[in-house]
């Protein structure tokens, strides 16, 4: 993994990797429908299906009512809209949760990540082979990154922004602008967005339904990770409503708080915490940005980069050796800001 | 999206350190952006950080164009750096852009032999020629090479440049204020009550009122900081406040249930 500053600065991680550790490329397409038929070969019923409502139940007592068209149903097969009743709801159905609205979870700010598959020649993807890019600076997005990942056979090529949503096309010129000689020849084949939850939902236990992933908002801020906290609060969400039954036969809303928001804020929402006091520090200025690809290619950042990363959770570090990164990272920052306020006298000049 | 965490630790003072946070607000009510996000069925879903939509017509239509503009941007910057034709029919419109060149700067970093004076490395006009440097690379972004990578430090320059330069103008400045302000309180309290000033100092009113005076003054050194502290406050707590709002309701519960 390749982080590259504004002045092109480049900070290679893989320099202190571990011999097994390594920053996995995800498709999307590819792991979705595994996690579907793994599920499914565990003993869940999968009904393909458009959610289009969800009535609350009038009492703890009564069900959830599902509502929803299923998949393949034509115009003249019946009623088009088919009803589920069901105890416990968790929404997983991503950051335009319709189970969110329905049970008046609340909203949330989002950024949004824009991207494009590009197809590149032979040449190209061999440079790509075990490097991925992160380019940071105004340029490319005012509070985020924009990034190259390779995805086997192609090259995904995006970036993602809160503050300048409007200005996203633009954003992505540049994304392409910065990586140019290397995408030489390059042919886009896909152009994707999705919004990004800056933050979780005002409620995320409503009732007896519960949400995940994106649905709930647990989007690390700085790095923009989702697809593990997605899995891993569905499986805690999951795991809770199991002991739930087994020792009260039947949930509530507090039982769902208690075994499972409370464990996950125990867990996850200091990661979450410190990430977005990192975004907010390091990604606000240019100057910021260089200071944070300078102190990169420090040897204790990337191993505490890598061990915090692969373990979700915040690696220990050794006390001396947090200080000593304490007073790099004033003394990067310090020197940065400088430099950044004497751009800034120059331009007003 | 794959992701990573970021380095452990930062400095405390971010009002001191960081600089002005270009975000003032968080957006609180979510803008929906022109695009539309259109619901697709699933199997189209691909790689992103949450599950992805796909907008695929536009991308039909202007995969054409798209290549030819990707080949005609790689071309122009390549331009410099490798003898190709620039080929390209669609995108002459941008004008060429020139990377930066500076004699003194060499292979990717800044040749201090260059910045010699009187034998010694003049390492103000060092600091000179690097912010010149990042001030045209933001307004003329390049494109980052393998062949060419950039390898200057800022930690060459040594500390005693930057306070020389930096620091002690500006610690004038505020040692300045706070005697300014220290004489001119301590002669008013002293006239007013009759405390002269060693008595002055063994009172905790008036301990308080040099611990909030010498703090004002680091802070506050331009008028705009005042606002920038409240905005940085309020940003400071509101992501902590997200997390904690699905707690809300319990605590009003538990409060009218008392």
């Amino acid at each position: 993994m390749r982080l590259l500053s504004p002045s092109n600065l480049a900070s290679d991680f893989s320099r202190h990797l571990r011999p097994a550790a390594h920053i996995a490329m995800l498709r999307r397409e590819v792991l979705d429908s595994f996690l579907r038929s793994r599920a499914q070969s565990q003993g869940a019923h999968l009904l393909p299906a458009l959610l289009t409502s969800l009535s609350l139940p009038s009492s703890p007592l009564h069900p959830y009512l599902l509502h929803y068209i299923p998949s393949g149903a034509g115009a003249g097969a019946g009623p088009a809209t088919s009803t589920l009743a069901v105890d416990v709801v968790v929404g997983a159905d991503g950051a335009n949760s319709r189970v969110a609205r329905c049970i008046g979870a609340g909203d949330y700010s989002t950024a949004i990540a824009f991207q494009e598959r590009v197809r590149l020649p032979p040449a190209g993807m061999a440079a790509y082979a075990d490097l991925a890019e992160m380019y940071v600076g105004d340029d490319v997005s005012p509070d985020f990154y924009a990034w190259v990942f390779p995805k086997c056979d192609h090259v995904a090529v995006g970036t993602g922004t809160a503050a300048a949503k409007p200005a996203i096309r633009r954003l992505q010129a540049a994304a392409r602008a910065r990586a140019a000689p290397k995408l030489a020849g390059g042919v886009v084949v896909r152009v994707e967005a999705h919004p990004i939850p800056e933050h979780p939902r005002p409620r995320r236990v409503a009732g007896r339904a519960a949400l995940v992933g994106d649905a709930a908002g647990y989007v690390a801020r700085c790095s923009g990770e989702g697809i593990y906290f997605a899995a891993k609060s569905g499986r805690m969400c999951g795991d809770a409503i199991v002991r739930i039954w087994k020792e009260k036969g039947r949930v509530a809303e507090a039982d769902l708080k208690r075994e499972y928001l409370r464990r996950w804020d125990e867990e996850f929402a200091g990661t979450f915490r410190f990430l977005d006091a990192l975004q907010r520090v390091f990604y606000g200025s240019n100057a910021a940005r260089e200071a944070l690809v300078e102190l990169c290619g420090d040897e204790y950042v990337q191993r505490m980069t890598f061990d915090s990363y692969l373990h979700k959770k915040m690696a220990a570090g050794r006390p001396l050796d947090d200080l000593g990164l304490l007073w790099k990272s004033a003394g990067s920052l310090l020197r940065a800001t400088i430099l950044g306020r004497e751009v800034e006298r120059l331009r007003s000049l | 999206m794959a992701s990573f965490s970021s380095p452990l630790p930062i400095p405390a003072p971010i009002s001191t350190l960081s600089p002005p946070p270009r975000r003032t607000h968080l957006a609180i009510f979510p803008r929906r952006s022109s695009f539309a996000f259109l619901a697709r069925s699933a199997d189209n879903g691909a790689g992103g950080v949450g599950s992805v939509v796909a907008v695929e017509e536009r991308a039909e239509t202007t995969k054409g164009e798209e290549a030819s503009s990707l080949d005609a941007k790689a071309k122009e910057k390549g331009a410099e750096r490798k003898e190709e034709a620039p080929g390209s029919n669609g995108s002459a419109v941008k004008s060429q852009v020139e990377a930066f060149t500076d004699p003194r700067w060499v292979g990717g970093t800044w040749d201090l032999k260059q910045f010699q004076k009187d034998g010694k490395t003049h390492w103000d006009s060092v600091i000179d020629a690097e912010v010149r440097r990042r001030k045209w690379l933001e307004d003329n972004p390049e494109a980052s090479s393998n062949d060419e990578p950039i390898l200057f430090d800022t930690s060459v320059i040594p500390w005693w440049s930057w306070v020389k330069r930096f620091h002690l103008p500006e610690a004038e400045l505020l040692n300045g204020r706070a005697a300014m302000i220290g004489f001119f309180m301590a002669y008013f309290v002293d006239s007013l009550t009759g405390v002269g000033l060693v008595d002055q100092m063994g009172n905790f009113f008036c301990k308080t009122l040099l611990f909030i005076a010498v703090a004002g003054v680091l802070l506050v050194r331009k008028n705009e900081d005042v606002e920038k502290l409240k905005k940085l406050l309020e940003e400071t707590t509101f992501y902590d406040k997200q997390w904690q709002a699905t707690w809300q309701d319990d605590k009003i519960q538990s409060d009218s249930n008392k």
